[in-house]
């Protein structure tokens, strides 16, 4: 694959993994005198990671390791000012799997959405790339610097705005459908589960397809012209030549894409509290990041809160795993 | 009387308390003496729309007194419980602050807060508290929220509508529905009444009045009331007045009280339950509604007024002062007087003095007068249990409200669920 590709996010990791081991091993191999150099030369990767790797201990490692710790305790406002633990054991997992709420209205509702807005947000955003690598330098800055405008707009604005427009009594669409004579009164779109989430998706694949299309556009426009026109005089339509060439060029784009659209899409939560009745008081859209933040922070059960952030976790993980080896997969055939 | 005997219980218990806790302070040493140091207080923003200049005098009357510089805190009332919790997970709790009155037991409930009973006592205004808030404030029969100011919910009106669809204010349940038919009939599209789906505190009243219960409280146990036929009368006669009557807006199924606030200022809404403090917010959203609307307690079922949430803040001493006493001064200076008196003008909310309530009880401002009165005779608390906090996350209520005003649930079922919801977390695990 020559195809120029941004690095996939596991790229560094990986790269300073392998170094380490290397660099020992070929140490390793040398014998005599030259073992204190050896051993000097073994140590100097790490010795040149430790600044980094503590960071990242500090920063990432010991959090999770907390999160790790309270989600086996029932830890509340009491725990926290006495600072004295109070072991369940796995207690808190039982109890969110054995909530009926999880499998009937809250794991529905965040992978049902979080696939069609995937979906959704990585289609659009493809398709605008196209647009975008179609155009002329000037209208492809005008375009760029207008769905720039989408993703600049913070969540919370970007919501409110959305709410406006489907506001029961004040809303522009509720006002468009009465005068063309569609809507007798007015209906408030926020108490029904479906017309919910559908501006919920409206909203999410609008704040989120910039990001697509600028990513997907970076790799259309490394796509080997050469390839496009060979394909173009043995016959194959605009249609063939998208699917049969530049998809299978931008593969590890999609797939960067579709995994971080699917961590934002998983972990939704801004769009769906500040919606009118989003915050819990209709239950039939608690999504699992309302969910648990109700039923955590709400109730000060921030032990049970660390459990549902473990599971999710452990979630987000096993669905990349398997797109990742996926991709891998097809790519070494 | 029991309230008595269980009063000087209360004092007895936090006096050993105080003692104990300033015997374990003695060794660290802050001492005696109030010549110096530094009163950490956080307010929260929003309540008086002049509170800086408020706090500059108060700071220089305080210092005045007692040599020592107050500290001044604004907290927004949005991040407010995160940060306490958070501060006091660190133990870096401020000495005094102004803490909502569903919190006052939840964060004592944690062990964060000092009992007050002693200090209350020692300065001779125990029986000139506002009743409401008192309750509000006490948990396992120790006060630890001193009473500092309040609102209360009553029935606002425009009274250009109601001229127009001449009717009168009303003082009765069948009144209030006669009067939004006839409101309807003169405005097909505007709101008769506002039935909101997502604000709690509009509904309690019509609970009351018909006899019903919140919740109570029988040994360590709580029980909604929710689900009594008591209640269930009133639920149903306010959801009716949309479900039925088509009063009030698909709209306000999702409505939160600034929603009411916001349509009221537009003038597109008839009635509503809105609170004390809002006259001043109604004409800064919209100067045009300046005299046109006043206010009337909410009626009770055939009359009388019924009984709505005293909403409002405690000062609290959190254990971390190291200076009790210095703490305390600034609390009396507060709650009690002339800055208690000054914070409510401006603010417009009621004082938690019954001393100087008395004053604005002889207002006849028709937007204060009508409070007042609803503030003495009909004012009541929610349950008082450190976990309402969690009922109210949790919007047990606007639930209920939501899914009759929806049609997805009737009175009976929505109800009872909220009830069951509502007593298992009062009686929660933590």
């Amino acid at each position: 694959m020559t195809a120029p590709a941004p690095p996939t996010p596991s790229t560094p990791m990986p790269s300073t993994r392998a170094a380490a081991p290397d660099g020992a091993g070929a140490a390793g191999g040398v014998a005599g005198g030259w073992a204190g150099r050896a051993r000097a030369a073994a140590v100097r990767p790490w010795l040149l990671l430790a600044p980094a790797l503590l960071v990242l201990a500090v920063l990432l490692l010991w959090p999770l390791v907390r999160v790790g710790l309270f989600s086996l305790q029932d830890y509340g406002l009491r725990e926290i000012t006495t600072g004295e633990p109070n072991w369940i054991g796995l207690e808190n997992y039982r109890e969110i799997l054995a909530t009926p709420e999880l499998w009937t209205v809250v794991l529905p509702n965040t992978v049902g959405f979080a696939v069609l807005s995937v979906v959704g947000t990585v289609a659009f955003g493809t398709a605008v790339a196209v647009l975008l690598a179609s155009l002329g330098t000037f209208w492809r800055t005008v375009t760029s610097s207008a769905i720039m405008a989408a993703w600049a707009m913070p969540a919370v604005t970007g919501t409110y705005v959305w709410v406006w427009i489907f506001d029961a009594d004040r809303g522009v669409f509720n006002d468009v459908l009465m005068n063309l004579g569609l809507l007798d009164d007015p209906t408030n779109w926020f108490t029904n589960r479906w017309t919910f989430y559908a501006i919920v998706l409206l909203n999410v694949i609008h704040h989120g397809f910039p990001f697509v299309a600028v990513t997907v556009l970076a790799g259309l426009l490394g796509v080997p012209k050469e390839m496009l026109e060979a394909a173009e005089m043995d016959g194959a339509g605009s249609f063939r030549r998208f699917f049969s060439i530049v998809v299978p060029q931008l593969r590890q784009v999609f797939a960067v894409v579709i995994i971080l659209s699917t961590i934002w899409d998983f972990k939704v939560f801004a769009q769906v509290y500040l919606m009118p009745g989003g915050a819990g008081s209709n239950r039939s859209v608690l999504n699992l990041g309302v969910w648990s933040y109700v039923e955590s922070f709400g109730q000060n059960r921030y032990g049970f809160g660390s459990a549902i952030a473990v599971l999710l976790t452990l979630l987000l993980l096993a669905i990349t795993a398997v797109y990742v080896r996926t991709v891998l997969a097809e790519e070494e055939r | 009387m029991t309230r008595a005997m269980r009063r000087s219980l209360a004092a007895a218990t936090g006096a050993l308390l105080v003692a104990a806790t300033t015997a374990a302070c003695g060794g660290g040493g802050s001492g005696d003496s109030e010549g110096d140091g530094t009163l950490s207080v956080w307010i929260m923003q929003g309540t008086n729309p002049d509170a800086e200049d408020f706090f500059a005098d108060v700071s220089t009357a305080f210092e005045e007194e007692t040599g020592a510089t107050l500290d001044v805190e604004f907290v927004e009332w949005g991040d407010a419980h995160d940060r306490f919790v958070t501060s006091i997970a660190g133990g870096t709790t401020p000495d005094v602050a102004e803490t909502g009155t569903t919190w006052t037991p939840e964060f004592a409930d944690a062990g964060a807060l000092a009992p007050l009973d002693e200090y209350v006592d020692g300065a001779g205004v125990t029986d000139d508290l506002v009743e409401g808030l008192v309750e509000a404030g006490t948990y396992d029969e120790q006060l630890y929220g001193m009473p500092w100011y309040a609102g209360v919910r009553s029935l606002v009106y425009n009274t250009e509508m109601f001229e127009q669809a001449g009717v009168e204010p009303p003082t009765t349940w069948a009144e209030l529905e006669d009067a939004a038919a006839a409101l309807k009939k003169e405005f097909p599209d505007k709101v008769a009444v506002a039935v909101p789906g997502d604000a709690e505190f509009t509904v309690y009243p019509w609970v009351w009045a018909a006899g019903g219960e919140v919740a109570t409280l029988d040994g360590d146990t709580w029980t909604s009331g929710l689900d009594s036929p008591e209640a269930q009368e009133g639920i149903g006669f306010w959801t009716g007045l949309a479900t039925e009557g088509g009063y009030s807006s698909s709209g306000a199924t999702t409505w939160r009280e600034t929603d009411v606030l916001d349509s009221f200022a537009a003038g597109d809404v008839g009635m509503a339950v809105m609170g004390s403090w809002t006259p001043g917010a109604i004409v800064e959203a919209n100067p045009d509604m300046e005299g046109k609307f006043a206010a009337v307690p909410i009626p009770g079922q055939d009359g009388g007024i019924a009984p709505s949430v005293l909403g409002g803040s405690h000062l609290s001493m959190f254990e971390t002062a190291d200076d009790k006493d210095l703490a305390w001064t600034f609390v009396e200076m507060m709650t009690t007087g002339e800055f208690a008196q000054q914070w409510a003008e401006q603010s417009g909310y009621f004082p938690g003095q019954v001393s100087l309530l008395d004053e604005t009880l002889a207002s006849t401002d028709p937007l204060v007068a009508p409070f007042a009165e609803q503030f003495v005779d009909g004012g009541a608390s929610v349950p008082a249990a450190p976990t309402y906090g969690a009922v109210q996350a949790k919007l047990t209520t606007s639930t209920m409200m939501q899914s009759i005003l929806s049609g997805d649930a009737d009175v009976a079922t929505a109800s009872t669920a909220a009830a069951e919801e509502m007593t298992s977390i009062l009686n929660g695990a933590g």
